[in-house]
């Protein structure tokens, strides 16, 4: 299978004109005759973007960190990025060349970039980032680039080959800023890549350089001057701000503080009132999908038995949760892997026809467990930082109360609860949320994959299942999407009657600019592709 | 008075070194592994996690931790920031003005204001002033200033526009020439000095108030009225210096407690002080930011009552004979 990246628009759209052979021959006399700075387009205006934190690092090869990808994608770059229709377009690989047997990826590399330090961007680069750093260091690459025994060659300084010892349908849009950020070999090479200097200060290929990082209070960017893209970016600077009440985010973009602020810092009440206000854009629909679940744990006394994991499926009510926490925004559970990604839906199983909200059938799979009404206290933990967990726990601790169990909420800092959940696993039940990072085979895998270690984030809920296992394998690695599409359809059908975890709701996510931007998210994620962001005075 | 000070230093260090171990070991045996923390929301590699926990020691049995941070910090070394990923000294001090900038300014706020507020009440002591001074200061004594501090948020920021919610200077730069770069960074200063300061204004006035009534009837008040000095000369010359004494302890007492209270202050209104950090610290297991700030306001406390004994020393004589 072929693939070959789409023209770049501005081909497309170039048409002889006259104004335009005017400006080329302006354009000519200027790299003729004036100094070559004065022929780069200057950037104007400074964009402020709200975010909550500090981030921990800024080096995004050893992060999944949300905060710390939203500054590190305006200054370090991906071989590719991707569209809001998953397409692959170029970044610092111009073209792609996938073998038929989608073992070995070819890459071309962009020439003439140069890292912020005035060094050549080199194949040399590629292969220490996905070796030396992503290999080992970033939590969503390290574990699949050891299942898939990556090896790099690099036959000439703009020529990658990845060669994989088996084929990963994701292993291209994995190809991104967030998963393989490319970082400069002559940096980190012989250093500790976790600690080095340069994860404060990053260097990278973008189209910001870091400037300024004033702890607590701001991260300002500034326009690199010596982009590829000659007249990008447009933006003279980028300053993200820290604030760190969620409450007082969205008043500081309504009063022009802020320019722009994602969906991942926006407090959910709000949502309604941003999407009212005129003078802002928000941007609904697109996002890479994310969900929310019930994790049950299944060695534990009531929901080891699988009517009771099903009980639980009839008596929560996944519409009112949708409706009360999100604003609506969001989509009640469909099954296994949601319904973000339309192609491995499998509507016969979804829980709309398998498990509607049912309080007396609920009882009824109760009993035939030999479970007695108020006789049981559940402990369900989750995080307190969480405000939509806390609301959400409330609801289904009163849903539960109406089929005779008692649930008892357990709100823990985060470090806590990773103990007590994916190191410990005391609990019945509890709350978490996993973002697929465009792709199940990515994301949603770890939900589900047999998981004996103590790593938080994955599959605490003691299920294993060998058929499983396989069908996850073979859904990850099937070149053809029908293929890939037939193992999650069937995945769904195991899965969905298992239930170790009950989806509550596909994330819809709302992320806002201010109508002074212009440009913004032509990416599939929010954070992604600034240099052609806009300001108006 | 060389030998007070030497001795009240001398007594310090036990103080402090209890602090520290003590600070220590707590977090220590709180459950919770703060390199979790550090890598996101996906499951990070076993020899990323291993990699730093050896970096930072913590694999390390926690006797062993507790007697390397005690060398370290006898040679001023507070350790490196796990959550910063730099060394926490310099991380510290590039926030400690921010924070004295709103401490000091809520110091002076509340000594200044609650002195006033403390001998006007004192003066129409029963009138409608004093009534109505007693009543705000109880009220204000008792508002919670984080509360309040959102309150003034939603007031002066949300509803009327007037003043900053948040942060310390504006972010697209603060306006060129003194004087209006000045009055802006004014602006941003108020409404989180005023929340910080109202509680220890109240108490100040009520403490005022309640030493300026005792020394009233004093028998020199008695004498300096005789000798046709007028009443504001007798309030504010003879009763309020020799009320000072109480009211200076308050202030004193109190520098700790608005250090400490500048944490949820920094917090509501995005302030990038040590307070802030100290609540960062926290929530992200940040055991050495959050050891040597705890250190360190423990330190300033010491310090304050130091001051505090000598400037009592200083103006009633008294002390030093008993």
């Amino acid at each position: 299978m072929n693939t070959h990246p789409p023209r770049s628009p501005s081909l497309d759209t170039l048409t002889l004109s006259r104004r335009r052979l005017g400006q080329w021959g302006l354009g000519s006399l200027a790299i003729a005759g004036l100094l070559p700075g004065m022929v780069r387009a200057a950037g104007k205006g400074v964009a402020v973007l709200g975010i909550d934190n500090d981030p921990p690092t800024l080096n995004l090869g050893t992060s999944t960190d949300f905060t710390a990808g939203d500054v590190s994608a305006k200054i370090l770059e991906g071989l590719i990025w991707l569209d809001p229709e998953y397409n692959p377009r170029p970044s610092l690989a111009t073209a792609w060349r996938i073998s038929p047997d989608g073992k070995t990826y070819t890459f071309t590399l962009r020439k003439g970039v140069k890292w912020h330090d005035g060094k050549d961007f080199t194949s040399a680069d590629v292969k220490f980032t996905l070796l030396e750093v992503l290999a080992k260091l970033h939590p969503r690459a390290a574990p699949v680039f050891k299942n898939l025994g990556v090896e790099v060659d690099t036959p000439d300084a703009g020529t990658v080959v990845v060669r994989l010892q088996k084929p990963y349908a994701p292993f291209l849009s994995q190809m991104t800023v967030f998963d393989a950020p490319m970082l400069p070999r002559h940096v980190y090479e012989g250093s500790n890549v976790g600690t080095n200097p340069a994860n404060q200060k990053p260097i990278g290929t973008g189209p910001f350089k870091f400037a300024e990082w004033k702890r607590g209070a701001s991260i300002r960017l500034v326009r690199n001057d010596s982009y590829w893209d000659a007249e990008k970016p447009y933006l003279q600077e980028l300053i993200f701000q820290i604030i760190p009440q969620a409450t007082n985010r969205v008043p500081a973009l309504q009063t022009g503080e802020i320019d722009e602020l994602l969906d991942f810092y926006t407090p959910k009440p709000e949502i309604p009132r941003l999407l009212a206000d005129k003078s802002l854009a928000p941007r609904r629909g697109v996002n890479i999908p994310a969900l929310w679940f019930l994790m049950f744990n299944i060695n534990s006394p009531v929901f080891s038995k699988k009517e009771a994991r099903h009980a639980l499926a009839f008596a929560i009510d996944r519409e009112r949760i949708v409706k009360q926490v999100m604003q609506g925004i969001a989509r009640p559970g469909a099954g296994a892997f949601g319904d973000g990604f339309k192609w491995l839906l499998n509507q016969e199983v979804g829980y709309a026809t398998k498990y509607p909200f049912d309080p007396a059938r609920a009882k009824a799979l109760l009993a035939k467990a030999g479970i007695k009404s108020n006789t049981v206290t559940l402990r369900m933990p989750f995080d307190l930082n969480r405000p939509q967990m806390r609301a959400q726990s409330q609801i289904i601790q009163e849903n539960l109360r109406n089929v005779g169990l008692e649930v008892k909420l357990e709100p823990l800092e985060r470090s806590v609860l990773i103990d007590r959940v994916a190191v410990k696993r005391e609990f019945d039940m509890t709350l978490a949320s996993f973002y697929s990072a465009g792709d199940p085979a990515i994301g949603y895998t770890r939900l589900y994959a047999t998981n004996t270690g103590t790593a938080a984030n994955t599959n605490s809920s003691g299920y294993s299942n060998p058929k499983v296992d396989e069908l996850l394998a073979s859904a990850a690695t099937a070149a053809d999407r029908n293929a890939r599409a037939k193992s999650y359809k069937e995945l769904q059908v195991i899965l969905n009657e298992d239930l170790p975890s009950l989806i509550l709701f596909d994330e819809e996510t709302v992320d806002t600019a201010s109508k002074k931007l212009s440009g913004v998210f032509p990416g599939l994620d929010a954070r992604d592709q600034w240099a052609g962001v806009r300001r108006a005075n | 008075m060389l030998q007070f000070i030497l001795r009240r230093l001398l007594h310090a260090v036990p103080l402090l070194l209890a602090v520290v171990v003590l600070n220590f070991l707590l977090i220590a045996l709180t459950p919770g592994d703060p390199i979790t923390l550090l890598v996101g929301d996906f499951p990070a590699p076993p020899e990323y996690l291993e990699k730093m926990r050896s970096e930072y020691g913590l694999d390390q049995p926690i006797w062993v931790q507790l007697g390397h941070y005690l060398a370290k910090i006898a040679q001023g070394d507070f350790g490196y920031s796990f959550n910063a990923q730099q060394p926490v000294a310099p991380l510290i001090l590039n926030r400690v003005g921010a924070t004295l900038t709103l401490t000091v300014t809520a110091l002076v706020m509340a000594s200044l204001g609650g002195i006033v507020f403390g001998v006007l009440a004192a003066r129409w002591r029963g009138g409608a002033v004093d009534s109505t001074i007693q009543t705000v200061a109880s009220a204000g004594y008792s508002i919670p200033d984080f509360w309040l501090g959102q309150l003034l948020i939603l007031v002066f920021a949300i509803g009327l526009g007037w003043l900053p919610s948040q942060g310390n200077q504006p972010i697209r730069g603060l306006p060129d020439g003194f004087w209006a770069s000045t009055l802006e960074q004014l602006r941003y200063l108020i409404l989180p000095a005023f929340a910080l300061s109202l509680r220890y204004l109240t108490l100040i006035t009520r403490i005022t108030r309640a030493a300026m009534l005792e020394v009233m009837h004093a028998d020199f008040i008695l004498a300096s009225r005789a000798r046709g000095a007028s009443e504001w000369t007798v309030v504010m010359v003879h009763a309020l210096r020799n009320a000072a004494a109480p009211v200076i302890t308050v202030i004193g007492y109190n520098v700790g407690f608005i250090l400490a209270g500048s944490a949820l202050i920094e917090a509501v209104f995005a302030w990038p002080g040590i307070g802030r950090l100290l609540f960062e610290s926290i929530s992200k297991r940040d055991y050495p930011v959050m050891l040597a700030i705890l250190l360190m306001v423990s330190a300033t406390v010491v310090v304050a009552n130091l001051v505090t004994d000598i400037v009592h020393r200083l103006i009633d004589p008294r002390i030093e004979r008993q």
